[in-house]
């Protein structure tokens, strides 16, 4: 290969691969701003910020794990689970501690260690066990959506009225009218980039996802890489759970159905690659506000009948991907 | 779990005593995940029908299949012909096209045929059709606003998953407020979801400045709604009109909360209806064949009590 | 498979001359590959052997000039053409499928068929039929994958011959070769030439280009700057003619001194399947030649001992006892290893020369977050200390040239500061000029107290480098050879188990 020619290209890819989700949110903030003149109002884009923030929460987790080249489809059905364990932890324990906020912490912290334990046993049947990823998340995908049918007999778990309104304000408050999702999601993304570009962690999943024997022969411990990984997406699940839950008091069946591939879809859009070695986290922020803006601007336009939101929204993924491509890619 | 239970003690029963095992007739109960509220309330009574039908009929035996979907549902009505020898099936299909063709080899094989709540795709193969009418569900829910909005007004509607359920309902609700005054806004589906329809409600509330009244057509769709009227502090919104009688919807209606101030039946009991006229059927010369309508009545304050089943956990 | 049959064929070049973007890499190639004749084409990494061949067997267009056949120009559409008209390229990067077996990948793109059907009955005849002609004993049920690589070659050729190539161009055929296995691999090629097949190699080892070629062509630069029959051309004559500049003096004179203290012990190290109870010692500043046929289980006995693959043995570093069950471990009491695979297992080629060369020593750049400052401070010195030439320092390194891979592996290992260590194979397929400035560099590393164990395949290399040289055999240490023992011949019986006597082995 001659390297003139390499560098040339290369240089064309980057500056397109940097451009391309940016310009496929501007695109899509200008046509929701001529489609509806509320679309830019504060009230909307608070709405639209706030419901971003469970799968954008546990789409920046997912960032670190497929750029280490895993992936993880659990974790959809993770939240639906911990989110019914909560509501469990908190009705079994309303009686003898009271509605309050020790409860509501009691219902955090479990929230936090169950997503632990599930990205712990995600992570060791993956590193220790060496079954693939894909295999042993798709396993646990249904174990969880199973558990928490079980648990919800079928039905759906209901917080306690009694606690509702002590835990709502965690997703309906704020400071400065900024609400708490929003700021939590801020601060996990500010978080996630600062490790992925500055933090040896983040250097290390890259390596290990982009050569994982290059990481093992330069004394990369290739193992805990991974599973850490695995841990702190379950983490973030638990976290954009711990938003969930104030905001409709309950988990059903149907929670955090299909979340796992929106959270991937988010990830790949942001540009990061599928197969591993390299990582965005705030591609990946803008690849969730992309997906939440397609739902908001299809909702608030007349015109376009609804059986066809699905097409729409595959139609802007497939679009943003490829402006990220480099034009000539050749075999 | 009880469906574990249940074949496990018919078999030790079946071991224990082959006497009388062979005149034991074997029902097959083939019905829909719990994968939504409704649907849970559904499972609920199946299970809870087939409990007490074993307790009463001792010649009776039960098989109960729960699918995610409709091929899976496919599968479990081929198996229980094969390997349980059924003498009746009673199934809540996925999808009518889909299962007419298995459904319709049952019926060949000479076992008796019930079907719930959605009709086969061929007219004729079922022994007995317990219906629910989502035409008059949607009718029931139009004649309400109706007559709640007097003088017209704005509302929003809520549609569930995109199936014929969900057309029949909201043609029978259109076509009850034809003529009335009643404007509706714009429609979206909520997917019988709480979560889509929470996002749905926020983007209608940005939308539109005023909107007098909500169609949520289902329960859980609005919880969601509520959820999201509440977080937005709109007052101009008067009321929500669910649907289904979920049971903490049917408590706020009986207590007088003003935001819900009705709810139409579309009981998932209706399973337990259709088990037990089969076991009837079965066991009896009662005549049960031909169709069974159970109609969607409208749930007000003053009636809420009856429609309150502290059990189910729907 | 070729409509041309068992004719035999001639290939030309004339005034080829080839550009990418605005840099011309050839300048007027004129070559000719006649009919029973092995043509050596040398040059020094980046002087246009990889471009020439490749506009050879189709994979790249001239910008100008002509490609003849028999004196009938031809355009090659791409390389399945070439191929077609009985033109083979191998890769030096071997172009088989990792997951299929032997067989499947010398018949993959023209199986053989019966119907509908493969015929895998006549697929496994033929493929035996082959490698027996290659004298190779490679299962062909085998994945390609869990082979040698000298019998990945020996596969490529097999490939080549099943497609029955008239024009046969191997770039660097006997870089993963040792010398036994570049001898069949001779006298096959020898074997070809009688048959007058028109056969094209480069190698780096100048010895063979003497050995097998009837002509040569020396590139520099995008120009051939010397061309003749091989008889004419005498090893420092090619050399000089490939560098520009006089290089006999190819291994440096040493100059540091050894240390009398150990820097390391290894007693009784075994790592299972692959070595048994190896134990030797080294000492401060002293360099290590480690050598014996491909397969005889030194790069694993490396690994075992870094804690790469699971090992027993006991294990001395300055005298201290240490327990090195990762590369982490070891590199933290100054042990690192050097992997012979840079492609594969030395360097991440979709990534920057910055985090190559600190993924090894990561943690030393980082406090809460890591230091790009010094990152960019410690890859200036790195460019500088090695020599490294990118084109930019943000190229990836895929792009770069074998041997500024090489001196970019070694300036990563380097950085993480090991006292002891272990460079497995330093020069393959690098060019003569870069040979010289690794064996500087690795001479300047034992000057500094640095203990250096040196593996290579290259007889010459280990015996010009190291102070003292252990031979390997089957897993186990066949001997020792030091001071004016150290030839080929003295090394060569004892890596074949020829030697009576079996002196200082542990």
């Amino acid at each position: 290969m001659a390297m003139a020619q390499m560098t040339q290209t290369a240089k064309i890819s980057v500056d397109l691969k940097v451009l391309g989700p940016i310009l496929a949110l501007v695109a899509l903030i200008i046509v929701g701003a001529l489609l509806n003149g509320n679309f830019l109002s504060a009230g909307n884009i608070s709405n639209v910020l706030s419901r971003s923030a469970f799968i954008g929460i546990i789409a920046v987790g997912m960032t670190f794990v497929i750029t280490s080249g895993g992936l993880d489809l659990s974790v959809g059905s993770m939240a639906a689970f911990i989110a019914g364990l909560m509501i469990l932890v908190m009705n079994g324990l309303l009686p003898s501690m009271g509605a309050g906020w020790p409860l509501v912490m009691v219902g955090m912290v479990t929230a936090i260690v169950a997503g632990t334990a599930a990205g712990f046993i995600n992570g060791f049947l993956i590193t220790n066990m060496r079954i693939e990823a894909f295999i042993v998340t798709l396993g646990t995908m249904g174990i969880y959506r199973s558990l928490v049918t079980w648990l919800a007999d079928g039905g759906t778990l209901s917080l306690d009225f009694g606690m509702r309104s002590v835990i709502r304000p965690i997703y309906f408050d704020g400071i400065l009218g900024v609400s708490w999702p929003i700021l939590v999601f801020a601060l996990v993304a500010i978080c996630g980039e600062v490790v992925m570009r500055r933090a040896a962690f983040g250097r290390h999943a890259a390596a290990v996802g982009s050569n994982d024997q290059v990481a093992r022969y330069s004394s990369v411990n290739v193992n805990r890489v991974r599973m850490m990984t695995y841990v702190m997406l379950g983490v973030l699940v638990g976290i954009a759970t711990i938003m969930y839950v104030p905001r409709l008091g309950s988990a059903s069946p149907s929670t955090g159905v299909l979340w796992e591939l929106e959270a991937i879809a988010a990830v790949i859009i942001g540009g990061t690659m599928l197969k591993g070695g390299f990582g965005r986290v705030w591609g990946t922020v803008i690849g969730v506000l992309i997906l939440s803006l397609i739902d908001n601007i299809l909702n608030l336009t007349d015109g376009v009948s609804p059986y066809l939101n699905g097409a729409i929204q595959g139609v802007i993924i497939i679009l943003a991907v490829i402006l990220q491509r480099d034009k000539k890619a050749e075999g | 779990m009880k469906f574990t239970t249940v074949t496990a003690a018919a078999m030790v029963a079946a071991l224990a005593a082959p006497a009388w095992a062979q005149d034991t007739k074997v029902i097959g109960v083939s019905i829909p995940a719990a994968t939504h509220g409704w649907a849970g309330g559904m499972n609920f009574h199946a299970q809870e029908a087939v409990d007490r039908l074993e307790e009463v009929y001792p010649g009776l035996d039960f098989v109960l299949a729960t699918a995610s979907d409709a091929a899976k549902q496919v599968d479990d009505i081929e198996d229980m012909l094969a390997t349980r020898n059924i003498s009746a099936l009673v199934v809540l299909p996925f999808e009518s096209e889909p299962l007419t063709g298995p459904v319709q080899a049952v019926a060949e094989s000479g076992a008796w045929v019930t079907v719930v709540d959605r009709g086969l795709a061929v007219e004729g193969i079922e022994d007995l059709y317990v219906a629910g009418d989502n035409s008059g569900f949607g009718t029931v829910s139009g004649e309400f606003m109706v007559s709640a909005m007097p003088e017209g007004g704005d509302i929003v509607v809520f549609r569930g998953i995109p199936t014929t359920i969900d057309n029949e309902r909201v043609a029978g609700f259109e076509a009850a407020i034809e003529g009335s005054g009643i404007n509706v806004l714009a429609m979206e589906h909520g997917n019988w979801n709480r979560d889509d329809s929470f996002t749905v409600m926020e983007d209608f509330l940005s939308k539109y400045d005023k909107i007098d009244a909500v169609w949520a057509s289902d329960d859980d769709m609005a919880i969601g709604v509520l959820a999201a009227i509440e977080a937005a502090g709109r007052d101009d919104i008067q009321f929500v009109l669910g649907g289904a009688g979920m049971k903490e919807m049917i408590a706020r209606t009986r207590d007088g909360d003003a935001m819900i101030p009705a709810n139409v039946t579309y009981p998932p009991a209706m399973i337990a209806t259709a088990i037990e006229m089969t076991a009837v059927g079965l066991t009896s010369t009662a005549p049960v064949s031909g169709t069974f309508v159970i109609g969607s009545v409208l749930v007000t304050q003053e009636n809420a009590a009856e429609f309150y089943y502290a059990d189910s956990p729907f | 498979m070729s409509g041309t049959g068992a004719s035999n064929l001639s290939l030309s070049l004339s005034a080829i001359c080839r550009s990418f973007g605005p840099v011309q890499v050839l300048h007027d190639i004129d070559i000719t590959l006649a009919p029973g004749e092995v043509h050596a084409l040398i040059g020094e990494n980046g002087a246009g052997k990889s471009t020439t061949m490749k506009i050879m067997s189709g994979y790249l267009a001239p910008t100008t000039g002509e490609v003849r056949l028999n004196g009938t120009p031809v355009s090659f559409a791409n390389s399945q053409d070439a191929e077609a008209r009985g033109v083979v390229l191998i890769h030096q990067e071997f172009n088989l499928a990792d997951q299929l077996t032997v067989e499947q990948n010398i018949f993959l793109g023209h199986e053989k068929r019966r119907g509908l059907f493969l015929d895998k009955a006549a697929m496994r005849a033929e493929t035996e039929a082959l490698l027996a002609r290659l004298n190779c004993s490679v299962d062909p049920l085998a994945r390609v994958r869990d082979i040698a690589n000298a019998d990945k070659q020996m596969v490529e050729i097999a490939k080549a011959l099943s497609r029955n190539a008239q024009v046969l161009i191997m770039d660097e055929p006997t870089a993963v070769l040792t010398e036994r296995e570049a001898e069949t691999l001779f006298e096959q090629v020898d074997r070809l030439k009688a048959q007058g097949v028109a056969i094209l190699f480069t190698s780096h080892k100048l010895d063979e280009v003497k050995r097998i070629s009837d002509q040569i062509t020396v590139l520099r630069d995008g120009h051939v700057v010397s061309q003749g029959v091989a008889s004419d051309y005498n090893e420092d004559q090619m050399a000089e003619a490939m560098v520009g500049r006089d290089v006999s003096s190819l291994y440096p004179v040493r100059e540091g001194e050894i240390g009398s203290d150990l820097a390391l012990e290894v007693a009784g190290l075994t790592v299972p399947g692959f070595a048994t109870d190896i134990s030797f010692t080294l000492r401060r500043g002293e360099i290590l030649g480690f050598s014996g046929l491909i397969g005889s289980g030194r790069t694993e006995t490396m690994e075992g001992l870094v804690g790469l693959r699971s090992a027993s043995g006991a294990v001395r570093i300055n005298g201290k006892d240490v327990s090195l069950k990762s590369p982490r471990q070891a590199q933290a009491a100054g042990l690192c290893y050097l992997t012979e695979d840079r492609k594969g297992r030395g360097l991440l080629l979709d990534k920057g020369m910055r985090e190559n060369l600190t993924l090894q020593s990561l943690p030393d750049f980082t406090r809460l977050v890591i230091d790009q400052g010094a990152e960019d401070a410690a890859l200036t010195q790195a460019i500088e200390d090695f020599d490294i030439r990118a084109p930019t320092r943000e190229v990836a390194v895929g792009n770069l040239s074998g041997g500024n891979q090489q001196k970019l592996l070694i300036a990563k290992v380097m950085l993480a500061d090991p006292e002891v260590v272990i460079i497995d194979e330093p020069t393959r397929g690098i060019d003569i000029g870069t040979k010289q400035q690794i064996y500087e560099f690795i001479h300047a590393l034992s000057a500094q107290g640095k203990s250096i164990i040196v593996i290579s395949s290259e007889m010459q290399e280990v015996i010009g480098l190291a102070d003292r040289v252990l031979v390997m055999r089957s897993g186990r240490i066949e001997g020792e050879v030091s001071g004016a023992e150290m030839t080929e011949d003295k090394i060569v019986r004892l890596a074949m188990g020829l030697s009576a006597q079996k002196e200082g082995a542990a």
